[in-house]
């Protein structure tokens, strides 16, 4: 009851405390869930891409280190792209689930955040250290001996695995030192005043090995309108909308896009915020640990590979930004109010993902969920609520319009390519 | 035509500045030490408490003792400094900032600490007593993080703003714990008990700054976005006897969110109106007033970000091969080659093994061109120095009329360097000093008129990274051998243009002619 009150005081943890005193399972997978979003929003790497492809190799652990242990869980080794099977429980042997998952998680948080700063080290570490403690406490040395090893393999497993994505290595933030731009009408060009913001992000992602997807093209979109400057032309019409959108934003409008905004290094990303929305959806219903690890590990995976596909096509059609056309062809002191983001723009990638996302949890949860979502309400933006997840993800969609970063098709070819994605890890088999 | 070409032509680079390194010879030997409480801060002060003209210096020691320095240079000489057992030697230091709070004409001195930052009255001769109890200082048991202070209109005593940072107790969640900031007012002779400024936003660096001159300084606030929620840059407008208010969007104010840690100003296209230097990680700020009122009116406080189109640039190390982005500190603008243009300091240094970051990180020296671009010129001018630096001053520590640098660093020895650049242009340094309360003018402008404009310098206490300076104001004058002087003096009357000869010192009064002052 000690270590956890005092945890709980400290971190404000929203989790129940526990009535004895080792944390639960699922205590142990909210704290390092919360922590985790931090991290995503402290540590510079994690750009979008790097952020989903963390979150999911953080699920899997999890949703691995359980269905270890689990009667009713499968594995996803031979369903995950190159996740050969883990190591398996001792036959016999007395494991404590609690300890596997915290040993887990541990490790590959360490792992997968290791370049987060100071602040996040320390966290990382006091974290590890407190939560082992709180797990072991009344155990039998050889079982906690044990399970933590069982934990770590899974990690080592799942990190051994995650080094041949493509994604391992991310270095300058994820912009390249050289790239060969290329340049013409319609083409992306920088749009910020950020020195290092002068390629584009993460040019290659979409070549990165996804998860339950075949690969980056699996979800291929149609061209977006062709660039023209002419009256009446539709490429022309969809900036003038986000001009006029711009031009008349209603209070309601600028909510939204703040809310969906998600910048990096402020926020824990868009696929931070939706791992957000599954957690209060999960502890709302009270879930139980493997439901939980089932619906994160999905989710996660759906997003990470959202990712990749959008990324794919992105550098297919790099397509230049609203803020460069309308100021260029419109009106010359046109300001987005939203950051543009310093990548192509076609299609959008808050679309895509949230898509993705969407597709998993309305399969998990069922049509016409409603939930309340207040991941934001740290940094002063109220609650949304919302009829459905689809709901949350078309207005998560549109947010970029209203932010004047993304013309219309990038926003509903985005997230029909959610749809896409997101099918592939709502295929995953998790049940017996 | 061909000679007139070659100077304009000459004209395009500035002249590079030579700094000799005397960190050894210099006798100074401080260090900011200790982890994870002291990752930021670490600021230097540079000041006069001996009383002879010359700036001593004070360093902030993290777990090690603040530590005090007389200097003993010589005028034009090597740089010189012995030790002071001057009563500042508190563990927990984080910064220093000089202010003769009482107007005794002894420099009094700020410590930020990680705990109670403490109030030192300067007693003379470099010694200095706890103060914060006669002066109702009441100072929070908090991670001080930056300082600033202004008399506001009409005031005998200062007003002080004090930032705080993160809740060092929160070992698991320390993101968003941003402590308040204060702002103490005067009540009599000593502070009244502090207001909070909230929302605070985990403040690394404070000004108070006459930005649109209409003589009642605001607030700037500079914000470690790494640690708040909900929170971006501030600026406070603060007017006599009312409560402070933030400027909002609407009137302009941009919602703007960096790795804020320090702030400098100074007028770089003498417009009248300060541009804003602010240091940050990737890369840094330089703000400039998106539109100059016209025919009297009053600006609005809107900024453009200029420093990419101007070459304002810290981005990532310029020399030594890192290229991973940069994390710059304390931000300082000073003519270090008196060509009456204002050049730019930006110290680096890694927070603390960040892996993202460069941990060969190169301090910057950016000087002004003729046409508002800057030079990077660190490593000709001899200062690009790859320690994990934190505080900065460019005072003029043996009075030869060129900015001298110190710097400070984590964990090793702070580093000094002597300007000896030959061929420098013409200057002047100027003191303020007014009877009676704010003697030395905080919230004057110094206005000099040369042949491309009249060139204002504000006197702050504030801004940089834990660190500040008090003393002479340098004036760079290029080709200049003269130049007409005059002072807006705070809340009050403006003196009269005065010529002045190049190459000196002046103490600047009201109602009386300059007095040129030498140093002994």
């Amino acid at each position: 009851m000690g270590f956890l009150k005092g945890l709980a005081a400290v971190a404000m943890m929203s989790l129940a405390v526990a009535a004895e005193a080792r944390p639960s399972a699922e205590e142990v997978l909210g704290l390092d869930t919360r922590l985790a979003l931090e991290l995503t929003r402290h540590t510079p790497t994690t750009s979008p891409p790097v952020a989903s492809r963390a979150f999911a190799y953080l699920y899997v652990t999890a949703y691995e280190a359980v269905a270890g242990g689990s009667d009713d869980l499968v594995t996803l080794a031979g369903q995950l792209n190159g996740l050969e099977a883990l190591r398996p429980r001792e036959t016999g042997a007395t494991y404590d689930d609690r300890v596997v998952l915290q040993a887990a998680l541990s490790a590959v948080m360490s792992a997968l955040y290791a370049n987060t700063g100071p602040t996040g080290q320390r966290a990382l570490a006091r974290m590890a250290e407190r939560l082992a403690e709180g797990v072991a406490e009344g155990l039998p040395p050889d079982v906690v001996e044990r399970s933590r090893a069982q934990g770590e393999a899974v990690a080592h497993h799942v990190l051994a695995w995650s080094e041949g994505d493509g994604g391992a290595v991310v270095e300058n933030m994820g912009f390249p030192m050289a790239f060969d731009l290329p340049k013409g009408d319609g083409l992306w060009q920088p749009t910020s005043r950020i020195v290092q913001q002068q390629l584009p992000l993460l040019p290659n992602w979409g070549g990165n090995r996804t998860f339950a997807m075949p690969d980056g093209a699996s979800c291929a979109l149609p061209p977006p309108p062709a660039f023209s400057t002419e009256e009446g032309s539709p490429f022309l019409e969809e900036a003038r909308e986000v001009l006029e959108v711009r031009r008349g934003l209603t209070d309601e409008q600028r909510a939204i896009a703040r809310f969906w905004s998600d910048d990096p290094m402020l926020s824990s990303t868009p696929p931070g915020h939706w791992i957000s929305i599954a957690t209060q959806v999960l502890d709302a219903e009270d879930a139980g640990l493997e439901r939980r690890v089932e619906v994160l590990a999905k989710l996660s995976v759906a997003m990470s590979d959202a990712f990749v596909g959008c990324w794919h096509e992105k550098f297919r059609f790099n397509l230049i930004r609203p803020v460069t056309y309308i100021r260029a062809h419109l009106d010359q002191a046109f300001e987005p109010l939203l950051i543009t983001p310093p990548f192509p723009e076609y299609p959008s990638g808050h679309s895509t993902q949230s898509g993705a996302a969407a597709a998993v949890l309305t399969a998990m949860f069922g049509e016409g969920f409603a939930f309340s979502d207040a991941t934001h309400e740290d940094d002063g933006l109220p609650a949304r609520d919302f009829p459905s997840f689809w709901a949350a993800a078309e207005e998560a969609g549109i947010s970029r319009l209203y932010g004047g970063i993304h013309f219309r098709s990038a926003i509903e070819q985005g997230l029909e390519q959610g749809r896409c994605v997101g099918a592939y890890a709502v295929g995953l088999r998790t049940r017996l | 035509m061909v000679g007139l070409l070659a100077t304009a032509a000459q004209a395009e680079e500035p002249l590079i500045p030579r700094f000799v390194e005397e960190t050894a010879r210099s006798g100074v030997v401080s260090s900011y030490e200790g982890d994870w409480e002291y990752m930021v801060g670490g600021g230097v002060a540079a000041f006069d408490c001996s009383g002879d003209g010359f700036p001593d210096l004070a360093f902030a020691g993290g777990t090690s003792p603040a530590s005090l320095w007389r200097n003993t240079s010589e005028t034009g000489g090597p740089l010189r400094f012995e030790p002071v057992v001057s009563g500042i030697e508190f563990a927990a230091v984080t910064g220093a900032y000089p202010l003769d709070v009482d107007g005794d004409g002894v420099q009094d001195l700020l410590l930020l600490r990680q705990g109670e930052s403490v109030l030192m009255r300067g007693l003379g001769n470099c010694r200095f007593e706890r103060a914060n109890e006669p002066w109702g200082f009441e100072a929070p048991e908090a991670w001080s993080s930056a300082f600033s202070a202004t008399w506001e209109d009409g005031a005998d005593w200062p007003t002080l703003a004090l930032g705080t940072y993160i809740d060092a107790k929160e070992e698991f969640f320390p993101w968003g714990s941003c402590t308040d900031n204060l702002l103490y007012r005067p009540e009599g002779q000593k502070f009244a008990a502090p207001m909070p400024l909230r929302p605070s936003h985990c403040a690394l660096s404070m000004l108070f700054t006459d930005w649109d001159r209409s003589g009642a300084p605001s607030l700037r606030v500079s914000n470690d976005r790494e640690y708040y929620k909900g929170g971006q840059e501030q600026m406070w407008r603060l007017p006599p006897g009312e409560a402070p208010s933030l400027y909002t969007e609407e009137e302009g104010w941009k919602y703007l969110r960096i790795w804020g840690m320090g702030i400098a100003s100074r007028d770089l296209d003498l417009d009248g109106y300060p541009e804003y230097a602010l240091s940050s990680m990737a890369d840094s700020k330089l703000q400039t007033l998106t539109q100059v009122p016209q025919d009297g009116n009053a600006p609005r406080p809107d900024f453009s970000d200029v420093a990419y189109p101007r070459g304002a640039i810290a981005q990532r190390p310029y020399t030594g091969g890192d290229v991973r982005p940069s994390t710059g500190w304390h931000v300082e603008f000073a003519d270090v080659n008196n060509d009456a243009r204002p050049d730019l300091f930006i110290a680096k240094g890694n927070v603390d093994q960040m892996p993202d970051f460069a941990a060969e990180d190169p301090n910057n020296l950016l000087l002004l061109r003729e046409d508002g671009t800057f030079l990077e010129a660190g490593l000709e001018a001899g200062v690009a120095s790859m320690e994990v630096s934190r505080g900065a001053t460019l005072a003029d520590l043996n009075l030869d009329g060129l900015p001298d640098l110190v710097v400070t660093n984590r964990r090793t020895k702070a580093q000094l360097w002597r300007n000896t650049t030959a061929e420098a242009g013409h200057w002047l340094e100027l003191r303020l000093e007014q009877p009676g309360p704010n003697r030395d003018g905080v919230g004057a402008w110094i206005e000099v008129r040369l042949p491309d404009g009249v060139h204002p310098r504000e006197v702050t206490v504030g801004g940089g990274q834990a660190g500040g300076s008090m003393g002479w104001s340098h004036m760079g004058l290029g080709g200049a051998q003269e130049a007409e002087v005059r002072v807006l003096w705070p809340h009050g009357e403006t003196g009269d243009w005065e010529t002045l000869d190049a190459d000196g010192f002046y103490v600047l009064s009201p109602d009386t002619p300059a007095r040129p002052w030498t140093p002994d």
